[in-house]
């Protein structure tokens, strides 16, 4: 799915979270939204899965706005709340029933990838949450994912195992747009890189050429953006 | 195996030049078939096209060939000896410049490396 947002700007309050955002994505790439905190790159995937409205400029997702397209797209929030009493065969149903493109063969073989516990959501740790909650999303058969921090506040093993998870479900004809901090981990599965600061992308490159010109994503990263 | 540095240039090139280490090392052999470019990315965690991008770049230098529906295979005609040849002169050349960074030259290596290979039995 092609992915433009001219000239976006979206307050909260006094506050600019996204300031005048320029950003075209090409169809079919994974693409590292990177950034201190605060940079803007929540509320910029917000606007993108059409959750948020920008106060000025304009999205477009093959370009038409987000709401119409809303069917092709799985967003991962940051603190994903799920319903506590939820297990894997109740969620395999509501998952089912909002999505039309959810495919419950391959939340089950996710769910086995990640190794998470067959129990309720009730009786898991934050990191089988997390999975539980990445496989349902990678589940649907979405041509835009959008993850917001599927790396953060897990171990070093789960984060290799979501790395290998998402290497294995990568279609080309889907495009990924997931933010993390653990920029050194996930840059080998990015094919571009796209820095924040204060609400503007203020580089976005090929993750290759980057690495051609002698520089990691996560050395442009610290350059970038200290 | 796949070990990648992003500090050590692209990622591609690594791969790339890690199949003709293989190579060299007789880890991999001609007509063998390499894995396809996903199993490859999923245990490397690199992204796929990565790897198309590496294999194609070996089918450039006449390493690999492509087979239709079948996968990418090493060609049979591949000059080993020649893969190996450079490999070494690569080694020869880190081991050479860790010994002029200590003010020494090469007659002080070949003795040095003659002295431990027979320490080395």
């Amino acid at each position: 799915m092609l992915v433009e947002m001219s000239e976006v700007t979206r307050r909260f309050g006094g506050t600019v979270a996204v300031d005048g955002l320029t950003l075209a994505l090409p169809e079919g790439e994974v693409v590292g939204l990177l950034g201190t905190n605060g940079a803007g790159k929540s509320t910029t995937l917000k606007l993108l899965a059409g959750l948020l409205y920008p106060d000025a400029g304009e999205v477009r997702l093959d370009g038409a706005p987000p709401r119409r397209a809303r069917g092709a797209i799985a967003f991962l929030p940051e603190r994903g709340q799920m319903y506590e009493w939820l297990d894997v065969k109740g969620a395999a149903g509501l998952f089912g029933t909002l999505y039309p493109d959810f495919r419950p063969e391959r939340f089950h073989e996710l769910l086995g990838q990640l190794e998470v516990p067959r129990r309720s959501l009730a009786q898991m740790s934050k990191g089988q949450r997390a999975r539980f909650l990445l496989a349902a999303t990678l589940a649907r058969k979405a041509r835009l994912y959008l993850l917001d921090e599927p790396l953060g506040g897990v171990d070093l093993i789960t984060r290799d195992r979501i790395l290998a998870a998402l290497v294995s479900e990568w279609r080309e004809d889907a495009t990924y747009v997931l933010s993390t901090h653990e920029v050194a981990e996930a840059e080998g599965i990015f094919d571009r890189a796209v820095f924040m600061k204060e609400g503007r992308v203020v580089l976005s490159a090929s993750a290759e050429e980057l690495r051609e010109r002698g520089q990691s994503v996560a050395q442009a990263f610290r350059e970038v953006l200290a | 195996m796949w070990h990648i540095e992003p500090e050590k240039g692209p990622i591609y090139a690594q791969i790339a030049a890690e199949v003709k280490r293989m190579l060299a090392r007789g880890e991999l052999r001609p007509g063998e078939k390499l894995p396809s470019a996903r199993a490859l990315a999923e245990e490397a965690r690199v992204n796929p096209n990565t790897v198309v991008h590496a294999y194609a770049e070996l089918e450039r230098e006449g390493i690999t060939e492509t087979r239709r529906g079948l996968g990418t295979f090493v060609r049979e005609d591949v000059d080993v000896e020649a893969i190996r040849r450079r490999e070494l002169e690569a080694a020869a050349r880190g081991y050479l410049r860790a010994v002029q960074a200590l003010g020494l030259g090469p007659d002080a290596a070949a003795k040095v490396l003659s002295e431990v290979s027979v320490d080395a039995g």
